[in-house]
């Protein structure tokens, strides 16, 4: 095994060769569509990345805990997830405006990642995950065997959580990359444009639109960029799902989830 | 499953965040919705105001036709594009679901700024259609009576796929056993679909319904933008969650704006009990 130089040096090689691969890809996505566009794109994969890290880390623990603990309030809190999920994230936009409002939070990142790591669904779809007898048992064999609860949960479930994960990182991902109304109340009426996501980008390409007058039938569609630069905006606001569809159908698997389906 | 007390400290952060951004925000937007701007309690005479206002009821009107639009495209069109790609060959049925689902991809935005070229007429590639129509600007398009229908198209563009793929799973719980046993009944590919498939996944029909209709009043982000193309003169409060935004960010009442709110809150809050106690979709034992 090399050591820890090595490692680094390998590293150090491998980030160069990656940058001489890459760059002149990204210069070329920059030149199509813009600087400010680029800046928009980041801006949604940190947005969408951090939501779905804060995602994956929150629900595969509370959905193992419900599945194979019995605690008071267990049931309550399993009948509150299967509501939220039910319930339209829409519903909720204009009361997190309220509280981002009074907590002074409005156009900052976190007033998006929260509640984008906000995810019932995910906890249902691994409490279903974990919620057999087959699995039980394993636990049950990781416990006389001596493992506490943590060692059991990160050397047993963990590893295991591997489908379920994908598929919460590929939900999650895709509900947060294509949001309109939370960004929208919580970035546009502050001009801080290069914190939008790409969502708030392209509605801003509407910004310049003009009508004759109060006569709508002379509307002709004016957007701030030339129409080939926007379909072009609009065909790589799509490309980060398809990439995460195409990862995540890898480790997802039909056998593992078709049981799901009652 | 053993009663351990640990299990708590698995559930606590995701219990926190649902508590800091899930219940305490539709608390706080109650309390906003009862109590007036000087932060006194007023009961119900924020909903009141806000159905006295002149935009709230129109827009009520709005969505209960786009609405009913939705809705029949949804279960017309979803669960007969389903039926029929349940009866194909499962690669070729695989490669038609993405196609659909292939919207579903884009921004939130992103769809509605395709769609305002898709309406325009010499831009479109469906020209030829608009022409049909006798709408040739974009102007004639975008007149208020076509709104309701435009954003069901729209909608129905972008969600359908997801809805679709869901369709795909209640068709996958089918016992091939019983399908089996039908054709050797002599029933056709028809008959298949009507009388057997479609009543099995009768409670993923209902539950599609059910989530598109709580889904479908919270319009927003069609009409918004929309109106943002008619730079901002028509339409800002074509739909209940418009009028709502534009109490707080127009008007700056808080107050009033929260009142609308906790009314579309009620209608999702609602939708989810009923699909939740009455589709019995859901494995709550323990």
């Amino acid at each position: 095994m090399r050591g820890p130089a090595g490692q680094l040096l390998m590293y150090g090689v491998l980030t160069i060769a990656g940058a001489f691969f890459a760059v002149p890809i990204v210069w070329a996505l920059g030149e199509a569509v813009g600087v400010t566009a680029v800046h928009w794109l980041l801006n949604s994969l940190m947005y969408s990345g951090g939501g779905v890290v804060l995602a994956v880390g929150l629900c595969v623990p509370a959905g193992y805990g419900l599945a194979t603990h019995d605690f008071p309030g267990r049931r309550p809190l399993l009948i509150l997830t299967i509501l939220l999920m039910l319930i339209p994230p829409s519903a909720l936009v204009l009361p997190l405006f309220l509280e981002a409002n009074a907590a002074h939070l409005l156009s900052s990142p976190l007033a998006l990642i929260l509640p984008y790591g906000l995810f019932p669904f995910g906890v249902y779809l691994t409490y279903l995950y974990f919620h057999n007898a087959r699995f039980g048992a394993l636990l049950e064999s990781a416990r006389i065997d001596g493992c506490n609860e943590w060692q059991a949960f990160r050397q047993v479930a963990v590893p295991l959580s591997l489908p379920v994960s994908a598929l919460i990182v590929f939900l999650n991902f895709i509900a947060s990359w294509t949001n309109f109304f939370l960004p929208w109340v919580m970035y546009w009426s502050f001009d801080a444009i290069n914190r939008y996501p790409l969502a708030l980008g392209i509605a801003l390409q509407l910004r310049n639109s003009q009508t004759t007058g109060f006569y709508t039938a002379g509307l002709q569609l004016h957007t701030s960029s030339p129409p080939g630069q926007v379909a072009l905006l609009v065909l790589v606001s799509g490309a980060p799902v398809v990439v995460v569809l195409v990862l995540a159908q890898r480790w997802i698997g039909s056998g593992q989830l078709g049981g799901m389906f009652r | 499953m053993r009663p351990r007390k640990s299990g708590y400290l698995f559930v606590a952060p995701y219990v926190v965040l649902l508590l800091v951004a899930g219940i305490y925000p539709m608390g706080y937007t109650l309390t906003l919705a009862l109590t007036s701007f000087t932060a006194h309690f007023s009961g119900v005479t924020n909903f009141v105001k806000t159905w006295q206002n002149p935009t709230f009821l129109p827009a009520v009107g709005h969505i209960c036709l786009f609405l009913v639009i939705w809705l029949t495209a949804l279960v017309v069109l979803v669960v007969g594009l389903s039926l029929m790609l349940h009866s194909l060959d499962h690669r070729i049925g695989a490669a038609y679901r993405f196609l659909f689902y292939l919207p579903a991809a884009l921004a939130g935005s992103a769809s509605v700024m395709l769609w305002l070229f898709m309406l325009q007429p010499g831009l479109s590639p469906w020209s030829f259609v608009l022409n049909w129509f006798g709408l040739s600007t974009l102007g004639a398009v975008l007149a208020g009576g076509h709104l309701a229908a435009i954003f069901a198209v729209i909608a129905f563009w972008s969600g359908a796929g997801s809805w679709i793929v869901v369709m795909h799973g209640a068709l996958a719980t089918i016992p091939t056993e019983v399908l089996e046993l039908a054709k050797v009944d002599g029933a056709g590919p028809w008959r298949t679909a009507l009388t057997i498939k479609l009543p099995l996944i009768r409670r993923w029909i209902g539950y599609m319904l059910i989530g598109a209709f709580a889904a479908g009043t919270q319009l927003f982000a069609e009409p918004q933008l929309i109106s943002e193309a008619t730079g901002g003169v028509l339409n800002q409060t074509w739909s209940p969650n418009q009028v709502a935004y534009n109490l707080s960010f127009h008007l700056g009442n808080f107050n009033y704006a929260a009142a609308v709110s906790v009314d579309l809150l009620a209608v999702a809050l609602l939708s989810a009990v009923i699909i939740l106690r009455r589709s019995g979709l859901f494995a709550l034992d323990t």
